[in-house]
Protein backbone atom coordinates (compact mmCIF):
# COMPACT_ATOMS: atom_id res chain seq x y z
CA UNK A 1 0.00 0.00 0.00
CA UNK A 2 2.91 2.40 0.92
CA UNK A 3 4.66 1.38 -2.47
CA UNK A 4 1.81 2.30 -4.41
CA UNK A 5 1.08 5.41 -2.71
CA UNK A 6 4.72 6.96 -3.36
CA UNK A 7 4.48 5.30 -6.85
CA UNK A 8 1.66 7.79 -7.12
CA UNK A 9 3.39 10.54 -5.71
CA UNK A 10 6.25 10.00 -7.81
CA UNK A 11 4.11 10.24 -10.89
CA UNK A 12 2.23 12.98 -9.98
CA UNK A 13 5.50 14.96 -8.90
CA UNK A 14 7.27 13.57 -12.92
CA UNK A 15 3.85 15.11 -13.75
CA UNK A 16 3.83 18.44 -12.47
CA UNK A 17 7.78 18.20 -13.05
CA UNK A 18 6.85 17.64 -16.90
CA UNK A 19 3.91 20.18 -16.98
CA UNK A 20 6.33 22.94 -15.48
CA UNK A 21 8.51 21.86 -18.09
CA UNK A 22 6.11 22.11 -20.92
CA UNK A 23 4.76 25.92 -19.72
CA UNK A 24 8.52 27.23 -19.59
CA UNK A 25 8.73 25.84 -22.96
CA UNK A 26 5.98 27.92 -24.70
CA UNK A 27 7.81 31.36 -23.42
CA UNK A 28 11.25 30.01 -24.42
CA UNK A 29 9.93 28.76 -27.79
CA UNK A 30 8.34 32.14 -28.46
CA UNK A 31 11.25 33.99 -26.96
CA UNK A 32 13.72 32.01 -29.26
CA UNK A 33 11.23 33.01 -32.12
CA UNK A 34 11.25 36.41 -31.07
CA UNK A 35 14.84 37.01 -31.12
CA UNK A 36 15.13 35.08 -34.80
CA UNK A 37 13.14 37.53 -36.28
CA UNK A 38 14.30 40.15 -34.53
CA UNK A 39 15.44 41.74 -38.03
CA UNK A 40 13.37 42.85 -41.11
CA UNK A 41 11.53 39.95 -42.88
CA UNK A 42 8.95 38.77 -45.46
CA UNK A 43 7.29 35.84 -45.97
CA UNK A 44 4.77 34.36 -48.04
CA UNK A 45 1.25 32.43 -45.91
CA UNK A 46 -0.82 30.52 -48.24
CA UNK A 47 -3.58 27.72 -47.58
CA UNK A 48 -7.26 27.88 -46.81
CA UNK A 49 -9.65 29.53 -45.06
CA UNK A 50 -13.20 29.46 -44.83
CA UNK A 51 -14.63 32.34 -45.86
CA UNK A 52 -18.27 33.75 -46.20
CA UNK A 53 -18.72 32.00 -49.40
CA UNK A 54 -17.11 28.40 -48.42
CA UNK A 55 -13.43 27.40 -48.31
CA UNK A 56 -11.42 29.47 -50.60
CA UNK A 57 -7.65 29.87 -51.15
CA UNK A 58 -5.82 32.20 -49.54
CA UNK A 59 -2.21 33.71 -50.30
CA UNK A 60 -0.76 36.75 -48.70
CA UNK A 61 2.77 38.43 -48.49
CA UNK A 62 3.57 39.33 -45.11
CA UNK A 63 6.16 42.19 -43.98
CA UNK A 64 7.76 42.45 -40.60
CA UNK A 65 9.82 45.06 -38.93
CA UNK A 66 9.74 43.31 -35.44
CA UNK A 67 11.80 45.78 -33.44
CA UNK A 68 8.97 48.76 -34.67
CA UNK A 69 6.45 45.89 -34.15
CA UNK A 70 5.04 46.92 -37.44
CA UNK A 71 3.55 44.37 -39.69
CA UNK A 72 2.13 44.74 -43.21
CA UNK A 73 -0.19 41.74 -44.85
CA UNK A 74 -0.85 41.73 -48.64
CA UNK A 75 -3.68 40.27 -49.65
CA UNK A 76 -3.46 38.38 -52.93
CA UNK A 77 -5.98 35.83 -52.91
CA UNK A 78 -9.09 35.03 -52.90
CA UNK A 79 -9.76 37.46 -56.12
CA UNK A 80 -12.16 39.07 -54.02
CA UNK A 81 -9.02 40.29 -51.32
CA UNK A 82 -6.69 40.98 -53.73
CA UNK A 83 -5.15 45.01 -53.19
CA UNK A 84 -6.87 44.70 -49.84
CA UNK A 85 -4.46 45.00 -47.27
CA UNK A 86 -3.63 45.08 -43.53
CA UNK A 87 -0.88 46.70 -41.29
CA UNK A 88 -0.71 46.32 -37.44
CA UNK A 89 1.17 49.58 -35.74
CA UNK A 90 2.23 49.72 -31.75
CA UNK A 91 -1.33 50.39 -31.39
CA UNK A 92 -3.87 50.19 -34.27
CA UNK A 93 -4.77 47.83 -37.40
CA UNK A 94 -5.07 49.54 -40.58
CA UNK A 95 -7.65 47.74 -42.78
CA UNK A 96 -7.15 49.50 -46.68
CA UNK A 97 -10.15 47.98 -48.89
CA UNK A 98 -9.23 48.29 -52.67
CA UNK A 99 -12.90 48.39 -53.48
CA UNK A 100 -14.23 51.13 -51.99
CA UNK A 101 -10.51 52.86 -51.70
CA UNK A 102 -10.85 53.32 -47.73
CA UNK A 103 -8.32 53.59 -44.84
CA UNK A 104 -9.93 52.22 -42.21
CA UNK A 105 -8.02 52.34 -39.12
CA UNK A 106 -9.49 51.17 -35.66
CA UNK A 107 -7.42 51.13 -32.24
CA UNK A 108 -5.81 47.51 -31.39
CA UNK A 109 -8.86 46.31 -28.84
CA UNK A 110 -11.32 47.35 -31.61
CA UNK A 111 -9.98 45.65 -34.65
CA UNK A 112 -11.36 42.13 -33.83
CA UNK A 113 -11.88 40.44 -37.28
CA UNK A 114 -15.49 39.06 -38.11
CA UNK A 115 -15.64 36.01 -40.47
CA UNK A 116 -12.24 36.15 -42.10
CA UNK A 117 -12.17 32.91 -39.26
CA UNK A 118 -8.64 33.98 -38.25
CA UNK A 119 -6.43 36.84 -37.17
CA UNK A 120 -4.24 38.56 -39.73
CA UNK A 121 -2.62 40.00 -37.18
CA UNK A 122 -1.34 37.07 -35.87
CA UNK A 123 0.43 35.97 -38.69
CA UNK A 124 3.35 38.33 -38.26
CA UNK A 125 3.65 38.66 -34.43
CA UNK A 126 3.19 35.13 -32.78
CA UNK A 127 4.11 36.53 -29.54
CA UNK A 128 1.28 38.74 -29.93
CA UNK A 129 -1.05 35.94 -30.85
CA UNK A 130 0.36 34.44 -27.95
CA UNK A 131 -1.38 36.97 -25.72
CA UNK A 132 -4.41 36.35 -27.11
CA UNK A 133 -4.40 32.41 -27.14
CA UNK A 134 -3.72 30.51 -23.98
CA UNK A 135 -0.71 27.97 -25.71
CA UNK A 136 0.79 25.24 -24.53
CA UNK A 137 3.35 22.79 -25.98
CA UNK A 138 1.67 19.50 -27.61
CA UNK A 139 4.68 17.83 -28.59
CA UNK A 140 7.00 17.55 -31.95
CA UNK A 141 5.65 16.83 -35.22
CA UNK A 142 7.96 16.26 -38.48
CA UNK A 143 6.91 18.37 -41.09
CA UNK A 144 8.23 19.04 -44.76
CA UNK A 145 10.52 21.82 -43.54
CA UNK A 146 11.76 20.34 -40.58
CA UNK A 147 10.90 19.30 -37.08
CA UNK A 148 8.74 21.63 -35.50
CA UNK A 149 7.34 22.35 -31.99
CA UNK A 150 3.46 22.46 -31.93
CA UNK A 151 1.96 24.52 -29.34
CA UNK A 152 -1.96 24.30 -29.11
CA UNK A 153 -3.99 26.68 -26.87
CA UNK A 154 -7.82 27.94 -26.87
CA UNK A 155 -8.15 31.60 -27.75
CA UNK A 156 -9.75 34.57 -25.27
CA UNK A 157 -13.37 35.60 -26.73
CA UNK A 158 -13.58 37.74 -29.57
CA UNK A 159 -11.31 36.27 -31.82
CA UNK A 160 -12.84 35.04 -34.63
CA UNK A 161 -11.79 31.60 -33.84
CA UNK A 162 -11.55 29.07 -30.49
CA UNK A 163 -8.47 27.52 -31.15
CA UNK A 164 -5.04 27.06 -32.84
CA UNK A 165 -2.44 24.99 -33.59
CA UNK A 166 0.86 27.05 -34.31
CA UNK A 167 4.02 25.08 -35.62
CA UNK A 168 7.51 26.88 -34.90
CA UNK A 169 10.17 25.61 -36.93
CA UNK A 170 12.90 23.84 -34.72
CA UNK A 171 16.44 24.05 -36.41
CA UNK A 172 15.15 27.83 -37.55
CA UNK A 173 12.73 29.09 -34.67
CA UNK A 174 10.16 30.76 -37.05
CA UNK A 175 6.25 29.43 -37.08
CA UNK A 176 5.66 27.93 -40.57
CA UNK A 177 1.99 26.38 -39.69
CA UNK A 178 -0.98 28.02 -38.56
CA UNK A 179 -4.22 25.96 -37.96
CA UNK A 180 -7.36 28.01 -36.82
CA UNK A 181 -10.49 26.07 -35.37
CA UNK A 182 -13.43 26.75 -34.28
CA UNK A 183 -15.92 24.90 -31.24
CA UNK A 184 -16.59 21.95 -32.96
CA UNK A 185 -12.85 21.47 -34.36
CA UNK A 186 -13.65 22.36 -37.77
CA UNK A 187 -10.68 24.20 -39.56
CA UNK A 188 -11.44 27.79 -40.14
CA UNK A 189 -7.75 28.50 -41.92
CA UNK A 190 -5.08 25.77 -42.48
CA UNK A 191 -1.75 28.07 -43.39
CA UNK A 192 1.64 27.74 -44.34
CA UNK A 193 4.21 30.18 -44.43
CA UNK A 194 6.74 29.63 -47.10
CA UNK A 195 9.33 31.95 -49.37
CA UNK A 196 10.66 33.29 -46.05
CA UNK A 197 13.44 35.82 -46.17
CA UNK A 198 14.97 38.47 -44.52
CA UNK A 199 14.22 41.76 -46.42
CA UNK A 200 15.18 45.26 -46.68
CA UNK A 201 11.99 47.03 -45.27
CA UNK A 202 11.29 50.29 -43.94
CA UNK A 203 8.20 51.67 -42.01
CA UNK A 204 7.62 54.02 -44.58
CA UNK A 205 7.26 51.05 -47.20
CA UNK A 206 5.07 48.93 -44.39
CA UNK A 207 2.48 52.08 -43.52
CA UNK A 208 2.33 52.98 -47.64
CA UNK A 209 -0.90 53.49 -49.02
CA UNK A 210 -3.00 55.63 -51.80
CA UNK A 211 -2.66 59.18 -50.84
CA UNK A 212 -6.69 59.50 -52.59
CA UNK A 213 -7.93 56.52 -50.09
CA UNK A 214 -10.46 58.54 -47.78
CA UNK A 215 -8.86 57.83 -44.57
CA UNK A 216 -11.91 56.86 -41.60
CA UNK A 217 -10.63 56.58 -37.87
CA UNK A 218 -13.05 54.58 -35.85
CA UNK B 1 -28.77 74.03 -14.60
CA UNK B 2 -25.98 75.48 -15.08
CA UNK B 3 -23.58 72.67 -13.81
CA UNK B 4 -25.10 70.31 -16.40
CA UNK B 5 -24.46 72.35 -18.68
CA UNK B 6 -20.88 73.05 -17.57
CA UNK B 7 -20.76 69.10 -17.22
CA UNK B 8 -22.39 68.38 -20.94
CA UNK B 9 -19.41 70.81 -22.28
CA UNK B 10 -16.85 69.41 -20.50
CA UNK B 11 -18.25 65.64 -21.56
CA UNK B 12 -18.10 66.70 -25.04
CA UNK B 13 -14.38 69.00 -25.15
CA UNK B 14 -12.73 65.32 -23.44
CA UNK B 15 -14.62 62.79 -26.30
CA UNK B 16 -13.13 62.55 -29.52
CA UNK B 17 -14.26 64.92 -31.84
CA UNK B 18 -14.21 67.77 -35.02
CA UNK B 19 -15.39 71.28 -35.66
CA UNK B 20 -15.09 72.62 -38.91
CA UNK B 21 -15.78 76.19 -39.41
CA UNK B 22 -16.38 77.95 -42.64
CA UNK B 23 -17.32 81.33 -44.57
CA UNK B 24 -19.43 80.64 -47.75
CA UNK B 25 -19.25 83.81 -50.15
CA UNK B 26 -21.48 85.07 -53.38
CA UNK B 27 -23.16 88.11 -54.87
CA UNK B 28 -25.95 87.34 -52.35
CA UNK B 29 -23.68 87.63 -49.33
CA UNK B 30 -21.35 85.95 -47.08
CA UNK B 31 -23.20 82.91 -45.42
CA UNK B 32 -20.97 81.60 -42.29
CA UNK B 33 -21.31 77.53 -41.63
CA UNK B 34 -20.34 75.63 -38.60
CA UNK B 35 -20.35 71.64 -38.28
CA UNK B 36 -19.34 69.92 -35.25
CA UNK B 37 -19.32 66.21 -34.24
CA UNK B 38 -18.52 63.96 -31.70
CA UNK B 39 -17.14 60.08 -31.20
CA UNK B 40 -20.03 58.20 -29.03
CA UNK B 41 -19.25 54.80 -28.79
CA UNK B 42 -19.09 53.10 -32.43
CA UNK B 43 -20.06 56.12 -33.96
CA UNK B 44 -20.38 59.68 -33.74
CA UNK B 45 -23.16 62.61 -33.16
CA UNK B 46 -22.83 65.75 -35.60
CA UNK B 47 -24.62 68.83 -35.73
CA UNK B 48 -24.53 71.26 -38.42
CA UNK B 49 -25.99 74.74 -39.46
CA UNK B 50 -25.77 77.95 -41.01
CA UNK B 51 -28.09 81.14 -41.80
CA UNK B 52 -31.53 79.32 -42.26
CA UNK B 53 -31.14 76.25 -41.76
CA UNK B 54 -29.45 73.29 -39.37
CA UNK B 55 -28.97 69.37 -39.06
CA UNK B 56 -28.74 66.59 -36.20
CA UNK B 57 -27.45 63.40 -37.53
CA UNK B 58 -25.61 60.50 -36.49
CA UNK B 59 -23.05 58.16 -38.18
CA UNK B 60 -22.37 54.86 -37.58
CA UNK B 61 -20.29 52.26 -38.37
CA UNK B 62 -19.26 48.47 -38.57
CA UNK B 63 -16.08 46.80 -39.60
CA UNK B 64 -15.36 43.49 -40.92
CA UNK B 65 -11.14 43.46 -40.94
CA UNK B 66 -9.81 43.08 -44.52
CA UNK B 67 -13.41 42.00 -45.66
CA UNK B 68 -14.92 45.08 -45.81
CA UNK B 69 -16.54 48.22 -43.80
CA UNK B 70 -20.27 49.22 -43.50
CA UNK B 71 -21.22 53.23 -42.65
CA UNK B 72 -24.92 54.27 -42.06
CA UNK B 73 -26.14 57.10 -40.90
CA UNK B 74 -29.32 59.57 -40.70
CA UNK B 75 -29.77 62.79 -40.44
CA UNK B 76 -32.91 65.50 -39.52
CA UNK B 77 -33.32 68.96 -40.39
CA UNK B 78 -34.78 72.21 -40.15
CA UNK B 79 -34.96 75.20 -41.45
CA UNK B 80 -36.74 77.76 -44.21
CA UNK B 81 -39.06 76.42 -46.15
CA UNK B 82 -39.96 73.05 -43.55
CA UNK B 83 -38.27 70.07 -42.31
CA UNK B 84 -36.12 67.42 -44.06
CA UNK B 85 -33.91 64.16 -43.85
CA UNK B 86 -31.90 61.89 -44.88
CA UNK B 87 -30.59 57.95 -44.73
CA UNK B 88 -26.93 57.57 -45.63
CA UNK B 89 -25.65 53.61 -46.63
CA UNK B 90 -22.40 53.12 -47.55
CA UNK B 91 -19.71 50.52 -47.69
CA UNK B 92 -18.26 47.15 -49.13
CA UNK B 93 -17.80 43.61 -47.94
CA UNK B 94 -15.75 41.07 -50.54
CA UNK B 95 -16.49 41.80 -54.16
CA UNK B 96 -19.17 44.23 -53.38
CA UNK B 97 -19.78 47.76 -53.06
CA UNK B 98 -22.73 50.44 -52.75
CA UNK B 99 -22.98 53.99 -51.69
CA UNK B 100 -26.23 54.93 -51.11
CA UNK B 101 -27.78 57.90 -49.73
CA UNK B 102 -32.09 59.15 -49.96
CA UNK B 103 -33.32 62.63 -48.74
CA UNK B 104 -35.76 65.34 -48.98
CA UNK B 105 -34.95 68.77 -48.36
CA UNK B 106 -37.63 71.26 -49.31
CA UNK B 107 -35.12 73.93 -50.67
CA UNK B 108 -31.27 73.90 -50.94
CA UNK B 109 -29.18 75.84 -48.96
CA UNK B 110 -25.66 76.74 -49.74
CA UNK B 111 -22.80 75.99 -48.84
CA UNK B 112 -24.29 73.11 -45.95
CA UNK B 113 -27.13 71.75 -47.88
CA UNK B 114 -26.82 71.82 -51.79
CA UNK B 115 -29.61 69.46 -52.75
CA UNK B 116 -33.12 70.42 -53.16
CA UNK B 117 -36.19 68.26 -53.14
CA UNK B 118 -36.16 64.82 -53.20
CA UNK B 119 -32.46 63.87 -54.21
CA UNK B 120 -30.52 60.41 -54.10
CA UNK B 121 -28.23 58.46 -55.19
CA UNK B 122 -27.18 54.35 -55.53
CA UNK B 123 -23.94 53.26 -56.72
CA UNK B 124 -23.30 49.47 -57.15
CA UNK B 125 -19.86 47.72 -58.10
CA UNK B 126 -19.38 44.17 -58.38
CA UNK B 127 -15.75 43.15 -59.00
CA UNK B 128 -16.29 40.39 -61.37
CA UNK B 129 -12.71 39.45 -61.49
CA UNK B 130 -9.60 40.92 -59.61
CA UNK B 131 -8.63 43.00 -62.02
CA UNK B 132 -12.40 44.12 -63.19
CA UNK B 133 -15.17 46.25 -61.34
CA UNK B 134 -18.70 46.52 -62.86
CA UNK B 135 -20.43 50.13 -61.81
CA UNK B 136 -24.09 50.93 -61.85
CA UNK B 137 -25.25 54.26 -60.70
CA UNK B 138 -28.75 55.96 -60.39
CA UNK B 139 -29.31 59.36 -59.17
CA UNK B 140 -31.81 62.78 -58.47
CA UNK B 141 -30.47 65.63 -57.61
CA UNK B 142 -27.12 64.60 -56.10
CA UNK B 143 -23.55 65.51 -56.92
CA UNK B 144 -21.79 62.34 -58.16
CA UNK B 145 -18.29 62.39 -56.40
CA UNK B 146 -17.24 62.35 -52.58
CA UNK B 147 -17.71 65.93 -50.75
CA UNK B 148 -13.82 66.35 -50.70
CA UNK B 149 -14.54 67.50 -54.52
CA UNK B 150 -16.32 70.49 -52.76
CA UNK B 151 -19.97 71.88 -54.15
CA UNK B 152 -19.48 70.06 -57.56
CA UNK B 153 -21.58 72.82 -59.13
CA UNK B 154 -23.31 71.61 -62.48
CA UNK B 155 -25.61 68.67 -61.62
CA UNK B 156 -28.05 70.43 -60.46
CA UNK B 157 -31.48 68.82 -60.92
CA UNK B 158 -30.59 66.21 -62.99
CA UNK B 159 -31.28 61.98 -62.89
CA UNK B 160 -28.68 59.87 -64.49
CA UNK B 161 -28.35 56.24 -65.10
CA UNK B 162 -25.16 54.77 -65.66
CA UNK B 163 -23.14 51.96 -65.80
CA UNK B 164 -19.67 51.55 -66.03
CA UNK B 165 -16.61 48.49 -66.61
CA UNK B 166 -13.08 49.28 -64.89
CA UNK B 167 -9.88 47.22 -65.73
CA UNK B 168 -6.78 47.77 -64.45
CA UNK B 169 -3.99 46.29 -65.88
CA UNK B 170 -2.00 48.48 -63.98
CA UNK B 171 -3.63 51.97 -63.67
CA UNK B 172 -7.47 51.63 -63.86
CA UNK B 173 -9.18 52.19 -66.77
CA UNK B 174 -13.14 53.18 -66.69
CA UNK B 175 -15.63 53.27 -69.80
CA UNK B 176 -19.35 53.43 -69.34
CA UNK B 177 -22.56 54.65 -70.70
CA UNK B 178 -25.22 56.94 -69.21
CA UNK B 179 -28.53 58.71 -69.87
CA UNK B 180 -29.28 61.71 -68.07
CA UNK B 181 -31.86 62.31 -69.57
CA UNK B 182 -29.99 61.95 -73.01
CA UNK B 183 -26.82 59.32 -73.64
CA UNK B 184 -23.23 60.01 -72.53
CA UNK B 185 -20.14 58.39 -72.62
CA UNK B 186 -17.81 57.90 -70.31
CA UNK B 187 -14.20 57.80 -69.63
CA UNK B 188 -12.02 57.31 -66.79
CA UNK B 189 -8.63 56.93 -65.73
CA UNK B 190 -7.02 56.76 -62.50
CA UNK B 191 -3.59 55.52 -61.35
CA UNK B 192 0.15 56.63 -59.96
CA UNK B 193 1.40 59.49 -61.46
CA UNK B 194 4.72 60.36 -58.71
CA UNK B 195 7.49 58.42 -57.30
CA UNK B 196 5.79 59.11 -54.00
CA UNK B 197 2.46 57.53 -55.32
CA UNK B 198 0.24 60.78 -55.58
CA UNK B 199 -2.30 59.73 -57.45
CA UNK B 200 -4.04 61.21 -60.65
CA UNK B 201 -8.00 60.64 -61.31
CA UNK B 202 -9.89 61.82 -64.51
CA UNK B 203 -13.27 60.90 -65.60
CA UNK B 204 -14.75 62.48 -68.65
CA UNK B 205 -18.81 62.19 -69.50
CA UNK B 206 -19.17 63.32 -73.20
CA UNK B 207 -22.69 63.47 -74.83
CA UNK B 208 -26.17 64.09 -73.23
CA UNK B 209 -23.44 65.43 -70.45
CA UNK B 210 -20.34 67.38 -70.66
CA UNK B 211 -18.47 67.12 -67.90
CA UNK B 212 -14.77 66.62 -66.44
CA UNK B 213 -14.07 65.85 -63.30
CA UNK B 214 -10.09 65.59 -62.10
CA UNK B 215 -8.60 64.74 -58.89
CA UNK B 216 -4.70 65.23 -57.97
CA UNK B 217 -3.83 63.76 -54.92
CA UNK B 218 -0.53 64.56 -53.37
CA UNK B 219 -1.01 63.57 -49.54
CA UNK B 220 -1.47 66.49 -47.36
CA UNK B 221 -2.78 68.20 -50.49
CA UNK B 222 -5.22 67.44 -52.80
CA UNK B 223 -6.57 69.46 -55.85
CA UNK B 224 -10.03 69.07 -57.51
CA UNK B 225 -11.52 70.18 -60.44
CA UNK B 226 -14.99 70.39 -61.79
CA UNK B 227 -16.01 71.93 -65.15
CA UNK B 228 -19.48 71.21 -66.75
CA UNK B 229 -21.16 72.97 -70.06
CA UNK B 230 -23.22 74.42 -70.00
CA UNK B 231 -20.96 76.65 -68.09
CA UNK B 232 -20.34 75.94 -64.26
CA UNK B 233 -17.13 74.27 -62.64
CA UNK B 234 -15.08 74.98 -59.29
CA UNK B 235 -11.35 74.34 -57.86
CA UNK B 236 -11.10 73.01 -54.49
CA UNK B 237 -7.33 72.87 -52.71
CA UNK B 238 -7.02 70.91 -49.54
CA UNK B 239 -4.29 71.79 -47.68
CA UNK B 240 -4.86 69.36 -44.33
CA UNK B 241 -7.75 70.26 -42.73
CA UNK B 242 -7.55 73.33 -44.59
CA UNK B 243 -9.84 74.20 -47.92
CA UNK B 244 -10.20 76.40 -50.15
CA UNK B 245 -13.05 76.40 -52.91
CA UNK B 246 -14.02 79.03 -56.11
CA UNK B 247 -16.41 78.15 -58.66
CA UNK B 248 -18.59 79.50 -61.29
CA UNK B 249 -22.55 78.46 -61.03
CA UNK B 250 -25.09 81.41 -62.53
CA UNK B 251 -22.53 83.32 -60.50
CA UNK B 252 -19.01 83.15 -59.10
CA UNK B 253 -18.61 81.99 -55.33
CA UNK B 254 -16.44 80.79 -52.81
CA UNK B 255 -16.15 78.72 -49.61
CA UNK B 256 -13.48 78.66 -47.35
CA UNK B 257 -13.37 76.14 -44.36
CA UNK B 258 -10.96 74.92 -41.61
CA UNK B 259 -11.51 71.70 -39.39
CA UNK B 260 -10.14 70.80 -36.15
CA UNK B 261 -9.77 67.90 -34.59
CA UNK B 262 -9.15 66.55 -30.85
CA UNK B 263 -7.50 64.86 -29.22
Amino acid sequence: MEVAVKKILAALGLALFLGLAWAQSVSQILDLVEKNLSEPWQALVQGEIQGPGGREALQARVYALPKERLFRIEFLKPGSLEGNFTVVTEKEVWNYLYLTNQLVISPKEKAQVQGLGFSPQGLGDPKALSERVSLHLAGEERLPEGVAWKLVGEAKEGQGFARLELYVLKADPRPVRFLFLDEGGKVLADLRVVEFKRASLSPAQLKRYPKDAQVVRR
Amino acid sequence: MRAWALCLLLGLALAQGRLEAGLYGAPGGLTPALEAAFSLGEGEVYAKGQVGRGALGYLGSLSLGPLGFLAYGVQGEVGEGGVGGALFLEGGAGPVALEGRLGFRPQAALPLFPEASFFGRLALRYRASPKEVLGLEVAQNAPPRSPSFGLQPGWEGAFRLEGSYAFRPEATYTLGLGVSPWPYALLGFKGEVGEEGEVLDLLLRLGGVNRLEAGLYLGEASLHLTLSYPWAGSFVVWLGDLGLEAGYHHAPYAWVRYAWRWP
